[in-house]
């Protein structure tokens, strides 16, 4: 009355039920937040030795971010900017301070962000600024490229360059020259992937919003 | 079974062990995210393909709806822009982490839940959430002028206590469900026995309650009548170990759903905050309330396809197990006894996330 086969289907069923009560999870969100990324690259005795970046939030994060801190019709300053910078500031060495600095094949390491490295402001347009000065803990030769990445993993942040002066170079050496790459479309291998964490992850796609990032290449022929 | 009834008077140590670590001042200090919006929200994980789609789609609407909050000031029609971008990031939203949708599928598929009470579950949960956002910018902004920081600490708060019941809700159905299993596995081991010890079988109980009733009394079919008339059937379920569907229909209690809603909905989500916030820097924040019940309605649609989509994969699992009435037991309970293990593993996905400040 009752053959085999049919009993193997039902635990076929129990994992497209779980998995379509697993899917939406895993669905990715979006990101909340939106940054305009312009990046001064320092140099000192032909080596890099800094990143100092001025990050500029979209409207919705701004109108959050100045919420309750100063009268209507004023400006927030930095000082009062204080508390919530600090806050901020504190925890980007968790997060990889959001920056990818790649010379010569190698991630380049960061010191701990200390108070007057960093402030945050609110601008006559009412866009809110982070700025923050990262040095490298060793500085490092430039050799003939090296690359910048800004980008949250977990990509609640949208990072993208500025479209006119994404990067500065200071003091670098003669015939340094910046120039933006957008991001590569997503390969099959970067598909399949997707396709993989989808289902298996809680919390997938750590990385992926690297994928999404332009990235700033830096040649010293 | 000892293991079980351990099991469920441990229950409530566990949750209360949970509570604690979730409350401690040490656990909610770690790793503050940076420019993070209060909620528990993370952020997106993949690109490109469908999910890329999502999310280019989210965030073409969110500056949608900032446009529109802007245009309102000199253009009053914007407004109906705003609720119509708003309902549409609604739909699209749902579809991500943190919404609490998850929880509403899983628990359908883990309840004998009909239909259109989990898709009121679902609509409840939804405009909770968008209840819950308005009142927390409401009070804290508008009334106590909190700033940024005190306003994502608030939003934690809601969001831990709403992750901290998922798991609560999570851990209780996991007791009755799998209570519910091990009384099927019997069943079903008892049935085998019989079936070897009588090779002669046509008047054993079982075999009549191979007649489609017993199924059509699990299907979370229509939400009143044939399941009650089904399990009043005595040939439904004839089998003696059987739990009886009579008793399973009795476990759904609007208590249990009431703390569902209240534990998927109380969480408010960053993208209403951000939405309030702007408008009330605007001068708006009535608009900001219209668009956030958009987003409750978007977000309410998703999670009723959801739902439906949980009952319909345990109808075609209970289909396809056709066949006597103790595996037909079994395959639900299973189906349930998964399910609720994945809304505690929401919970505490919900949890860390949370937590990591994402």
């Amino acid at each position: 009355m009752n053959s085999e086969t049919p009993a193997r289907r039902p635990a076929l069923a129990l994992i497209l039920a779980a998995l379509l009560a697993f899917a939406p999870a895993v669905a990715a969100a979006h990101p909340h937040v939106w940054v305009t990324v312009r990046s001064k690259i320092g140099f000192a005795d032909g080596k890099v030795v800094s990143v100092t970046h001025d990050w500029v939030f979209d409207e919705m994060y701004s109108s959050f971010a100045t919420q309750g801190l100063a009268k209507p019709g004023e400006l927030v300053t930095r000082d009062i900017f204080a508390p919530l910078a600090r806050e901020n500031a504190g925890g980007l060495a968790e997060i990889g301070y959001f920056t990818t600095l790649k010379i010569g094949g190698k991630t380049a390491e960061f010191g701990p962000v200390k108070d007057g490295d960093y402030w945050m402001e609110e601008r006559p347009d009412h866009l809110v600024t982070f700025h923050v000065d990262l040095r490298l803990k060793t500085p490092t030769a430039p050799g003939q490229y090296f690359s910048l990445l800004v980008a949250d993993p977990e990509y609640f942040i949208d990072f993208e360059f500025d479209d006119n002066d994404a990067i500065a170079l200071d003091s670098a050496p003669s015939g340094c020259s910046a120039s933006i790459a957008k991001p590569k479309p997503l390969e099959g291998q970067d598909q399949q992937k997707l396709t993989e964490s989808f289902f298996t992850n809680l919390a997938p796609g750590t990385n992926f919003g690297f994928k999404m990032a332009s990235r700033a290449i830096v040649a010293c022929p | 079974m000892i293991r079980f009834a351990s099991l469920s008077r441990a229950a409530p140590a566990l949750i209360a062990a949970l509570a604690a670590l979730a409350a401690s001042p040490a656990v909610a200090q770690l790793a503050q995210r940076p420019f993070m919006v209060g909620g528990g929200e993370g952020g997106g994980g993949a690109s490109g393909g469908l999910t890329g789609w999502l999310i280019e789609m989210q965030s073409q609407l969110t500056r949608l709806i900032a446009a529109n909050v802007h245009a309102l000031h000199s253009d009053p029609a914007a407004i109906w822009g705003l609720i119509g971008f708003g309902f549409a990031y609604g739909v699209f939203h749902a579809a991500g982490p943190g919404h609490g949708k998850a929880i509403i599928a899983s628990y359908m598929m883990a309840s004998d839940r009909a239909l259109k009470r989990g898709i009121v579950l679902a609509f409840l949960a939804a405009m909770l959430q968008g209840t819950v956002a308005v009142a927390l910018v409401g009070v804290a902004a508008l009334i106590f002028n909190a700033t940024a920081t005190e306003m994502n600490a608030a939003a934690d708060w809601l969001a831990l206590a709403s992750c901290s019941g998922v798991i609560a809700i999570g851990l209780w159905l996991t007791v009755t469900k799998g209570r519910a299993l091990l009384a099927a596995l019997r069943a079903r081991f008892a049935r085998r026995a019989a079936l070897a010890a009588a090779p002669v079988y046509a008047d054993a109980p079982w075999r009549q309650a191979a007649d489609l009733g017993a199924a059509v009394a699990f299907r979370a079919g229509p939400p009143d009548g044939a399941a009650e008339a089904a399990a009043d059937d005595p040939a439904a379920c004839g089998h003696a170990h059987a739990p009886d569907p009579a008793a399973l229909e009795a476990d759904f209690s609007w208590r249990g759903a009431a703390a569902t809603v209240l534990a998927a909905g109380s969480r408010p989500c960053s993208g209403a905050i951000l939405v309030l916030v702007f408008a009330l820097a605007q001068g708006l924040f009535a608009a900001g309330i219209g668009a956030v019940f958009a987003m409750s309605f978007g977000v309410a649609l998703t999670t009723g396809a959801l739902a439906f989509a949980a009952v319909f994969a345990k109808r075609v699992a209970m289909r396809m197990a056709a066949g006597d009435d103790s595996r037909i037991m079994l395959a639900a309970r299973g189906v349930e006894f998964l399910a609720a293990l994945l809304v505690v593993a929401f919970g505490l996905a919900l949890l860390f996330v949370a937590r990591s400040g994402a």
